[in-house]
Parts: structure tokens; C-alpha cells; sequence
């Protein structure tokens, strides 16, 4: 069964706590500590992506910083937020989005997602810190991020089948945007200050690196996952064994965005995870099976974070460069992402890749990084 | 909508109308002998669009692309189009195949029969052998086109005769989905389109 974790609001509290910087005027905490709900959050990260041996890509991906304000509501609670003199109703955090699709029997979907969920996802997250303003109490905000990221993903899939209209140019379009066996996985990340979010659907994968150790922070949809294959068959679809297991021996995965033809079984509901990020957290991976395949969690985390370590001891001098809150890739996280990509190709994948890792470390002008 | 009827493994999922022409057609076109370790199993699919534009896209041995949505592309081997030709099949992505090799056994456009034979590739169908007729038919006091469509074909080692048909039909039952959507669009917009008939 999905572990999905939850928000800790003692983590939460230990975090700002521990924040460990100067002092703000606006909202310091009884300890004289900025809070993390606070702190500045510059988008550090690379993206590489290849066809790889296969004869198409229909990999596609996404980094979107600042693309949105995350309402403070969905991070903590009011009372912890209160306790921080944080003002609960109106504080949102900068928030930026990592998002890898893996197409299938085509890129069209795939590519639509790139585009398009982080244009739902922005509206959502505006409407839903309209809403936060009213409620009173402290509902679960694990359960508001389940129910944002699973509205998205649903509205997602019914503009791709035509269910739904999009805006196309200027005019309304209701016609699918490809054939009913076209689809893709989508696995996204919001972070902020505070907090990592992931929302997954298919068999792409996040990964976050901590203390030097991998923490999943999605589980694959295969359709012979336990849970997976029973809610198939108890709508009277079949997991059939074709090389590997598949939804009516067809498709590798149990969820994805599109392939209307094996509706109601391969459904576009994502799994939804939220974590406090921590001082020890090194990075977050994004990747598509293409990389999973051949190379573990415990292997990407391990070269992800030396390739950023390396980068940083060679470029010492310029390493200023990350402070100056560059809205590009950044170089040292880019260097950690082609090395996966390499890695990858090395070990004989024969789908495509892409990769997008995150540098969730505060780097420091002129500290030392050994 | 798809009807199911005939073959060793039959399944009435549906009442279809004019089930006594149909069953006239599976018998006299649709014969497989199944062996022991083979299963067998026939497909339906009403279309409103007028047979010769769906016969047109069935017998398209060298372009199934057409209307087949799980083909990427397909190349025939030789100049000449015949019964024995032989097509390579590309598949698409987010299948368990990626190609097909496959011999035309018949070609009939007098009685609009299509039969096709897999000779080789790597989705594990051995001896696949399928017929596909399409008959005229009125649909609401409009041209229409009954579509069969049946097969037979080896168990494959570590699977069961249910799975291997269900796995089969799912993927006929895409390709007479669009076979029905791509006709129907081309019957809308044929300016020869009889209203009366």
C-alpha cells in the first residue's frame, strides 16, 4: 500500500527553529530565528533529456520557478502558524515545479502536460488560497493537496480526451488532443521554503536525497502492484502477464494521463506525498523509467550529490553565481543531471531519459563545500 | 459498440441486432479449427458509414496505419501488392511488441475479405491467423457497414486461452473503434455521400 507521508508539524517547527538565520523583522520567531515559511527559496536545478536508442522521444519536461504562491495554509497549521506570529490568512511562499512526462504510442499528450498542468495547477493553487481565507478550522493539508493535485490531473485528462475543452489560440477546442492509445506518466514536484510536494501518476519516478540516503517519495503504478491490480479487477478489468505485467496485457503501467481505450482501469488519480524539507537534504530527482530501469535509487541519490560536490570544489570561484538567484539551470545541478543521463545510456536503457534534479542545499558565497 | 459472438471462447456481452445475418456470415466466413492449445474468438462492430469507404481502409494491406491507432508504420516487402506479400509492421510505444511480420492470405474485393497471417515478430502471438469481412448493412434508414472480425491463435507458454483472447480482443477492439471514427469522418465529409439510398 502507498505510504504516502504527512505533513510533521514538529518537523515543521523544528525546522524553522533550526533555520539558523539572521534575524527578520516581519514574523521572527520567539527564538530570534528567521522562519522557514520565511526564508527565500532560489530555484536551483538541471534538466537533461534524451531519445536515447529508441527511434522516438516522447519524453517531455518541465521546470517552472516561481510559477505560483502557495497559500502558508497548506503547510502548516493555523496554531503553528500563530505560535510563530506568522499571519496564517494571508502569508503564501514562492513555490517552483519540477515536472517529468513520459509519453506513450506518441508525444502528444506528454508535451500537452508540459504545458498545461502547471497552468491548472497555478489557477487551483489561486482559487484554493481564496478559499483557505474562509475556514476556520485546521483541516488536514495533506488532504487539500490531494484533493488539488487530483482535480488537476483529472481536468488534465479530460481536456487530452475531449471530455473537457481547452483553449486552443482563441477558440475552444473539444476534440482529443490524440488518438485513444496515446498517454503519459506525469510525476511533479512543487517546492517551497518549507516543503517538497509530489504528485505521481504512472511509473516515472521522485526521489529525494537525504543525509545521503534515498527517500521515495513516489511509488510506481504497476499494474501488478498489489493494491494496483485489485482495484483493476474489481472493475472487471485484467492484469495479464505479456512481457512483464500489463493492464489488459497492453499498457506497463496501472495510471497515466490519456489512453482512453483502457478506461476505467488506467485511471489519472496521482499519489500525493508532502514532506518538511530538512538541513540534510541534498537533492531531489525527477527521472523517467528510461533511468529507473537500469539505475537504483541508492546509485542516482550517490552520484547525483558527488556530481554537485565536484562541480562545486572545481568552480569554487564561482560559485556566487547560485547566490545571484539565476532563474536558469543551475550548473552544478545540470552537471548531476547529464551524468545521470550518461549513466543511464551507459547501462543499456533502451528508452528514452529525462532528468531533473533539484539542489535543495543552501550554498554559501565563499564557503567552503568539501 | 462492439458485439462478441461465435468461436470457442464466445461471450454474449451484448445483444446485437440482426444476429441471424451475422451468424450466417461467421459461418460461412469466419471458420477457424482451433487445435488444442489455441483459442479462437469473434469480433463485431456496426459503423454508419457505407462499405466501400470501410472496405477501402480495411483492405489498405500496405498502409494500416490508416486506421490501426497501434501502428507506427509498415513497409511491404516487394512491388507487387498480392496475396503472399509479406508487410514488416512497426508498433507503437506502450505495447508488448515492437514489430510484426505478416503475410496477406486473401484479398477478396467482391466479397470484401481480408485475411492476414503473422509470420513473425516479437508480441508472442504464434500462428495468429485473422479474417476480416464487412458487409453492407442499414442503420437508421442510412448506409452502414457490419464489421467481423476473428481470429485464431496459439496459448502462449505461462498464459491461459482467457488471457490470451481477452489481450488479443482488447487490441481488435481499438482498431474497429477506429476504424468506426476514421469511416464515419470520411462518410461526413465525402461530398458523395447518398442521403437517401
Amino acid at each position: 500500500m502507498a505510504a504516502a507521508m504527512c505533513v510533521d508539524d514538529e518537523a515543521a517547527s523544528a525546522a524553522a527553529e533550526s533555520a539558523g538565520v539572521d534575524k527578520l523583522d516581519l514574523g521572527a520567531a520567539a527564538g530570534g530565528k528567521r522562519s522557514v515559511y520565511l526564508m527565500d527559496c532560489a530555484p536551483v536545478w538541471g534538466c537533461a533529456s534524451t531519445r536515447g536508442r529508441s527511434a522516438e522521444m516522447e519524453d517531455a519536461c518541465a521546470a517552472a520557478p516561481r510559477f505560483a504562491d502557495v497559500p502558508v495554509r497548506l503547510l502548516a497549521s493555523r496554531r503553528d502558524l500563530d505560535g510563530l506570529g506568522l499571519d496564517a490568512g494571508a502569508l503564501r511562499l514562492p513555490a517552483h515545479l519540477f515536472g517529468v512526462f513520459d509519453g506513450h504510442g506518441g508525444a502528444e499528450v506528454a508535451n500537452y502536460c508540459r504545458e498545461r498542468l502547471q497552468v491548472l495547477l497555478r489557477q487551483e493553487l489561486r482559487l484554493l488560497g481564496e478559499d483557505l481565507g474562509q475556514i476556520s478550522c485546521d483541516v488536514d493539508m495533506k488532504e487539500h493537496w490531494d484533493e488539488l493535485f487530483t482535480g488537476c490531473f483529472q481536468r488534465l485528462d479530460d481536456e487530452v480526451s475531449g471530455q473537457a475543452s481547452r483553449l486552443v489560440g482563441a477558440v475552444q477546442e473539444s476534440r482529443p488532443v490524440a488518438a485513444e492509445n496515446v498517454g503519459s506518466t506525469a510525476v511533479v514536484a512543487v517546492v517551497c521554503s518549507s516543503h517538497v510536494v509530489v504528485a505521481n501518476c504512472g511509473d516515472s519516478r521522485a526521489v529525494l536525497c537525504r543525509g545521503k540516503e534515498p527517500v521515495e517519495l513516489s511509488i510506481d503504478h504497476k499494474p501488478d502492484r498489489k493494491d494496483e491490480r485489485a482495484r483493476i479487477e474489481a472493475l472487471g478489468g485484467k492484469v495479464i502477464q505479456w512481457n512483464g505485467y500489463r493492464v489488459s496485457g497492453i499498457l506497463a503501467m496501472s495510471r497515466s494521463i490519456g489512453d482512453r481505450y483502457l478506461k476505467p482501469f488506467v485511471i489519472p488519480k496521482p499519489e500525493v506525498t508532502v514532506v518538511p524539507r530538512a538541513k540534510d537534504d541534498d537533492c531531489l530527482i525527477l527521472a523517467s523509467d528510461g533511468l529507473w530501469d537500469v539505475v537504483s535509487n541508492e546509485e542516482a541519490c550517490k552520484a547525483a550529490r558527488r556530481q554537485i560536490q565536484l562541480w562545486h570544489k572545481n568552480n569554487g570561484v564561482t560559485s556566487s553565481l547560485c547566490d545571484e538567484g539565476d532563474e536558469s539551470n543551475d550548473p552544478a545541478a545540470q552537471a548531476a543531471a547529464d551524468y545521470l543521463m550518461r549513466l543511464a545510456l551507459k547501462k543499456g536503457t533502451e528508452d528514452n531519459i529525462t532528468v531533473i534534479v533539484v539542489d535543495l542545499k543552501p550554498r554559501k558565497k565563499a564557503k567552503s563545500n568539501s | 459498440m462492439v458485439g462478441l459472438v461465435g468461436g470457442s471462447t464466445a461471450r454474449a456481452e451484448h445483444v446485437v441486432a440482426n444476429a441471424g445475418g451475422e451468424t450466417e456470415y461467421v459461418r460461412r466466413l469466419h471458420r477457424h479449427a482451433p487445435a488444442e492449445h489455441q483459442c479462437t474468438s469473434t469480433l463485431v462492430k456496426h459503423i454508419k458509414a457505407p462499405v466501400h469507404l470501410v472496405w477501402e481502409l480495411v483492405r489498405s494491406f500496405d498502409q494500416p496505419q490508416r486506421y490501426k491507432p497501434f501502428v507506427r508504420n509498415c513497409v511491404v516487402r516487394g512491388d507487387q501488392l498480392e496475396v503472399g506479400s509479406l508487410r514488416d509492421v512497426n508498433v507503437k510505444t506502450g505495447l508488448p511488441a515492437t514489430t510484426s511480420t505478416e503475410r496477406l492470405e486473401q484479398l477478396d474485393d467482391d466479397l470484401h475479405i481480408l485475411g492476414v497471417k503473422f509470420v513473425g515478430g516479437d508480441h508472442r502471438l504464434q500462428n495468429y491467423s485473422s479474417i476480416i469481412t464487412v458487409h453492407p448493412e442499414s442503420i437508421d434508414g442510412r448506409p452502414g457497414t457490419l464489421v467481423i472480425e476473428s481470429f485464431v491463435v496459439d496459448v502462449p507458454d505461462g498464459n491461459t486461452k482467457d488471457e490470451t483472447c481477452y489481450f488479443v480482443e482488447a487490441v481488435i477492439k481499438c482498431n474497429l473503434k477506429s476504424l468506426a471514427e476514421v469511416s464515419e469522418q470520411l462518410a461526413v465529409e465525402s461530398p458523395t455521400s447518398p442521403i437517401d439510398q
